[in-house]
């Protein structure tokens, strides 16, 4: 069974590994650029993450309160570095709205060496890990990030990692939404491995 | 915490991986979607494509390159070469790069920068900087051009300047080892990476798995760019990574 998957689209950067991961894993891949359509005849929706935070909620706003609807209604959403960002309130990077569908703020980094540029661990926060990452085994991952989430209550936060003592959080999820600060497209075999296992969690015939 | 990072760079020109000395005597090496994937697969950090065409025709190929490249590469690939305005960065991270390493055209116009960061974040923003030791006038100068044409720019100062204007990484290339096996400039590598908040990438001079370590642990930077001694077949990534972790350096 073909899960149809929509990778939102800011116009900002490279989609063509992410796009080439899900299918491989079987997904069919429509690239959207229009916010309200995205969460439209689709089993799950993707945010990708390369860009600024101000001019993805640019993008994002003419179409924000129906796509925070539906995610926020169950739709199987998986944000990557900037589009986990996007699952919070706002950031400090720039203005503009982000989804809101976490509660909490997008901070820089405390570190001397921002961005944070490189493979970093993903600790898990449970003893019993989330499906996602028990299924990929990705332990450590690509991230190129200056800004990570700060979420107002720990509950959500499903992997931890740290960046000069600064500890944040590596991974969320709020119902079917996942947020990740690394990029699994970008982590070779094991983040390919949680891509995939991201699609085949999608119940089919939403 | 982050771990260090081997980056294999790979010169392209014409759709072709290349190689010469000094940008002569070319030979062909391979496929460069062919031979970024096994480097992957070998275990290498990144990928870096540094176009070296001569004519923009040439430079167009490489954008189908990267675009067939990022369809079968897991792993950051950044794209140099050529690049002078944000524009043109869009364009190569459109293609399909992560990254894109702007060199000459940031001197000539250090706003490129900004722009660029500004539109697509710093984060993918590399400010490639050549640097030789100038002797008469002891400082490390700032090369462009292909490490041909020297500026007024002091290596230290100039890096900096790139990270305020919006850079997220440097790549330093010492015109001076490059090529030559000897190991990398490890003067120049510290004083660049100890004066810039951003990670730092060693370039020039790698002849062996001990200048990689010496690179990171003595030279401070954050990642060690290799070219040569891999595609010759002098080493392999696996005993480069090897040598780093045994050195008790954080690798993947």
């Amino acid at each position: 069974m073909t899960r149809r998957v929509t990778l939102f689209d800011y116009g900002a950067g490279n989609l063509h590994s992410l796009a080439k991961a899900l299918e491989r894993a079987g997904a069919a891949v429509r690239v959207e650029a229009d916010p309200a359509l995205a969460v439209r005849d689709t089993d799950a929706l993707v945010l990708p993450g390369v860009g600024a935070f101000a001019a993805a909620a640019e993008r994002l706003a003419p179409g924000r309160d129906a796509m925070r609807d539906a995610v926020a209604a169950g739709l199987p959403t998986l944000g990557i570095c900037l589009g986990m960002q996007l699952l919070f309130e706002g950031s400090d990077e720039g203005p503009g709205d982000g989804l809101a569908v976490i509660p909490g703020r997008v901070m820089r980094l405390s570190a001397r060496r921002v961005p944070q540029i490189g493979w970093n661990a993903i600790e898990p926060a449970a003893a019993t890990p989330d499906p996602l990452l028990a299924a990929s085994r990705l332990d450590v991952a690509y991230y190129a990030n200056s800004f990570v989430c700060r979420p107002a209550d720990p509950a959500p936060v499903i992997a931890w990692s740290e960046h000069e003592g600064d500890r944040f959080p590596a991974a969320v999820r709020a119902g079917a939404a996942v947020g990740v600060q690394f990029h699994p497209e970008k982590s070779s075999a094991p983040g390919v491995a949680l891509i995939a296992a991201f699609v085949t969690s999608l119940p089919p015939d939403r | 915490m982050l771990t260090r990072r081997l980056i294999v760079c790979l010169d392209v020109k014409g759709g072709r991986v290349v190689k010469g000395t000094q940008f002569v005597n070319l030979r062909d090496v391979g496929d460069p979607v062919e031979l970024a994937a096994r480097y992957e697969a070998e275990g290498a950090d990144e990928i870096t494509f540094l176009d070296i065409s001569a004519s923009s025709e040439e430079r167009a190929t490489l954008l189908d390159v990267a675009r067939r490249t990022a369809e079968r590469l897991f792993v950051p690939l950044t794209i140099g070469g050529g690049v002078r305005t944000a524009d043109d960065v869009g364009r190569a991270l459109r293609a399909g790069a992560d990254k894109v390493s702007i060199n000459s055209a940031a001197v000539e116009r250090p706003e490129v920068l900004t722009e660029s960061a500004w539109r697509f974040g710093a984060q993918c923003v590399v400010a490639s900087i050549d640097a030789k030791w100038d002797d008469a006038a002891g400082i490390f100068r700032v090369y462009v051009k292909g490490g041909r044409a020297p500026t007024d720019r002091e290596a230290v100062a100039w890096a900096r300047e790139c990270v305020r204007r919006g850079a997220g990484e440097i790549l330093l290339t010492s015109i001076d080892r490059d090529g030559a096996r000897t190991g990398y400039d490890l003067p120049l590598t510290r004083a660049v990476a100890d004066a810039v908040d951003v990670p730092v990438i060693a370039s020039g001079g790698a002849g062996n798995a001990e200048h990689v370590r010496a690179a990171i642990a003595d030279g401070h930077a954050d990642a060690a760019l290799v070219a040569g001694i891999l595609h010759d077949g002098v080493t392999t990534v696996g005993a480069l990574k090897r040598t780093m972790a045994d050195a008790g350096l954080p690798v993947r």
